[in-house]
């Protein structure tokens, strides 16, 4: 009798079993009705449309667009570092102050982080109207959170016994502390930080899409109006902005931390923390306008609101969760060992690139073209979105890897995919599954706004529900998302430690 | 014109402005077992990476079946196999699974996934592992969990596996006692076949210990990437060992 036994390499393919009744559901569901916008939208994508008007309107979107993410950024970075040093318990442990207070920032940190900016920016524009203001704190709120976490990990990992090394030489507390943080801090910024600003660019896209301004909202205008050669002029436009920034900044990024430019840069961050503080609380202490009162008077909740339907919805969000995972863990290496070659990894690469580029709220409008709404093409959609960025680390990483167990596999005269399989993708599948379980925590976040245009989930509910300004079943929502979000991570966090 | 199975001519080598190896003129023929000697630096893991085809001459001409390495069908790289100095074998992986990695050559993707997945049959495996003197209570050991010389002879069971004609083994008795390696030396280039498998038929050891030299037909000795003597083993005399060491 064999035992089975599922290591990490057969893990990370073993989801895409999950596409055979996919594929079925997507199947039954199909339509022809839009077959001919579909080819039109494909087609536009060859041919775009320059003319002075729209060119104009595209310079003033990429400006708010950079603006906002960069703005955004450069804040949830700070921001995040220092509220990821206050919610570590290491933090707590080497100033000797009681880390209760660390758990309990945790705790506030892990419901911001559960709530997408989609949403923050959804609430806030409705008590704040549309402002860029909105558009930057949405984004900021989650993500200072998320990078707060990360920080968090980086400074929990610190090995004991050096902390206990350190802590014996009875120096100052805080000396201690920059000590032993300087280097984890430094490095999560150097290689997650520069990362994040990618992100930023496609969540101020993503916003957009929902009316807060930047090139996104200019994409969803321009498909709503069924001007897809306009809307290829903005995608193309993201497209060439998220190459031109990653190539920036990885030609700044050698250098930045490592030079006189460090102490220039703390102190603009001293400036940025004092004014982003004062902006901060100018903004939160505004008065409200009037009407956000006489609309939150008039509306309670519904008695009904938790009944049957809310509970299917929680089920259908957390089915969307777990499909688009599956698809988002597995399709990368599928991909990678079926297009082996030269041509089948360029084309792959571009295909993704494409993935990352739409955002998914467009990617769904784009399936709705031949197929209905559903729980399937919800979780397609979310997936291939996802998929495409674990493709991108996936690629990076067996790209950067030592080849020689590879030569040695391949010496032997073994098929080009065995070859692979056994000599890179076996080294780096335990640390992309790490990775994967990290992404799945955001994609949970994620099935708001496609639920939001999908018309499934919980997303679907909080949008009707904030549209309707009804704000306890708002709360109520939002804390589903945050339970639902919450056991992603305990699940997550649990998979990552067996991994690691 | 004599064929040789491996013939290499004025091969060099460079990497980064050195010259690792320097106008090396060796010819093999079938059947025959080779012993490199040299210090460590001496060049010889680069010999044998270029007659295994993991590196390409810069200089020189090499030909293994009468062809460029290169130029070589899978049918015909099957049949060469090395045993690597660094081992290459895979951490996530058991004892018997990295044994079974020999055999991916000449099975289906089905074989490799099953293999993964813990649910191929290791009877092949267990065979070269005991023949290779592993305890049973190794096999299904994971590899990290395991000593230096386990691991060593781990890698020898998976490139035997393999059945290949030409074996290449670059320090093949590191962390092995001088008992153990008299037996695996025995059982690379020895006639007699206890086991009944299939023993490669041309081998090329390079190793450091004088004491493993019995057994070998041709002795060649290597110092600062050249050749300094390529003489059979009866003609070995202390002088030409003085040249390498």
């Amino acid at each position: 009798m064999y035992k089975l036994k599922l290591d990490t390499t057969i893990l990370s393919f073993l989801p895409i079993l999950i596409l055979i009744p996919l594929s079925i559901s997507l199947f039954k569901n199909i339509h022809l009705g839009g077959i001919d916008l579909f080819s039109e939208f494909i087609l536009s994508a060859f041919f775009p449309r320059i003319n002075s008007n729209i060119l104009i309107t595209l310079l003033n979107r990429l400006s708010e667009t950079i603006f906002i993410a960069l703005t955004s950024w450069f804040i949830s970075l700070v921001f995040g570092t220092i509220c990821g040093l206050l919610s570590s318990d290491t933090t707590f442990e080497i100033l000797k102050l009681p880390t209760l207070i660390s758990k309990v920032i945790k705790i506030i940190l892990i419901f911001i982080r559960s709530i997408h900016e989609v949403i923050w920016g959804l609430l806030l524009m409705q008590i704040y109207g549309i402002n860029i203001s909105v558009a930057i704190i949405s984004i900021c709120i989650p993500y200072i959170a998320i990078n707060s976490k990360v920080i968090n990990e980086q400074l929990e990992n610190i090995n004991p016994k050096i902390i206990e090394s350190i802590s014996n030489i009875n120096g100052n507390n805080l000396s201690s502390l920059i000590i032993l943080i300087w280097h984890p801090i430094i490095n999560t910024l150097k290689n997650f930080g520069i990362y994040r600003l990618e992100c930023a660019l496609r969540s101020t896209t993503i916003i957009g899409l929902f009316g807060l301004g930047g090139i996104g909202t200019s994409i969803y205008l321009s498909f709503q109006s069924l001007s897809f050669r306009e809307l290829w002029t903005y995608l193309w436009s993201l497209g060439f902005l998220i190459i031109l920034f990653n190539v920036i900044l990885k030609k700044l990024g050698s250098y930045f931390f490592n030079s006189k430019i460090l102490i220039t840069s703390l102190f603009c961050v001293l400036i940025l923390i004092i004014f982003s503080l004062f902006y901060f609380f100018d903004f939160i202490l505004k008065p409200l306008p009037e009407y956000y009162y006489s609309l939150n008077n008039s509306f309670s909740l519904n008695k009904n609101f938790i009944s049957y339907d809310f509970f299917k919805l929680i089920y259908e969000t957390i089915l969307l969760s777990m499909t688009s995972s599956a698809l988002a863990i597995s399709l990368p290496p599928v991909c990678s060992l079926i297009f082996i070659n030269r041509k089948g990894k360029t084309l792959i690469k571009g295909i993704t690139f494409l993935f990352r580029l739409i955002p998914p709220p467009i990617t769904i409008l784009m399936f709705l073209m031949f197929n209905e709404p559903s729980i399937s093409l919800a979780a397609l959609s979310l997936g291939l979105y996802n998929a495409s960025i674990t493709h991108k680390l996936l690629t990076f990483n067996l790209d950067n890897i030592k080849m020689d167990q590879f030569i040695a596999i391949n010496s032997m005269g073994v098929a080009k995919r065995i070859a692979w399989l056994y000599g890179l993708f076996i080294k780096q599948s335990k640390n992309y599954l790490v990775y994967c379980s990290y992404r799945t925590d955001i994609l949970i976040r994620e099935t708001a706004i496609i639920g939001i245009i999908g018309s499934v989930g919980l997303g679907w509910q909080l949008q009707e529900s904030i549209s309707s300004f009804a704000l306890e079943e708002i709360l109520i929502i939002l804390l589903a998302y945050s339970s639902i979000v919450l056991v992603g991570e305990i699940i997550n966090g649990k998979i990552k430690k067996n991994f690691i | 014109m004599k064929k040789f199975l491996i013939d290499l001519k004025d091969v060099s080598y460079s990497f980064q402005n050195s010259h690792i190896l320097r106008n090396i003129n060796l010819s093999i023929s079938e059947g025959e077992k080779i012993a490199v000697l040299g210090q460590s630096g001496a060049g010889k893991t680069t010999l044998i990476s270029i007659i295994n085809g993991t590196l390409k001459q810069t200089n020189g001409n090499y030909k293994i079946f009468n062809k460029n390495h290169n130029t070589l069908k899978r049918e015909e790289r099957i049949k060469i196999g090395t045993i690597w100095q660094d081992l290459r074998l895979i951490e996530d992986l058991s004892a018997e699974q990295n044994v079974n990695c020999g055999l991916l050559s000449r099975k289906n993707f089905i074989f490799a996934i099953k293999n993964l997945s813990n649910l191929c049959s290791f009877k092949e495996a267990h065979k070269y592992m005991e023949i290779c003197n592993l305890k049973k209570t190794t096999f299904n050991k994971n590899i990290k969990n395991i000593s230096g010389g386990q691991r060593q002879r781990i890698a020898i069971a998976r490139t035997l596996i393999q059945e290949p004609n030409i074996l290449l083994a670059d320090e093949p008795f590191n962390n092995l006692d001088p008992k153990l390696s008299n037996t695996i030396k025995d059982i690379l280039i020895s006639k007699t076949n206890t086991y009944k498998f299939k023993k490669p038929d041309t081998v090329i050891v390079s190793l450091h210990r004088l004491d493993l030299l019995d057994g070998f037909h041709r002795v060649v000795g290597m110092n600062n990437g050249e050749i300094m003597f390529n003489v059979r083993m009866e003609n070995l005399k202390d002088y030409h060992l003085n040249k390498i060491y």
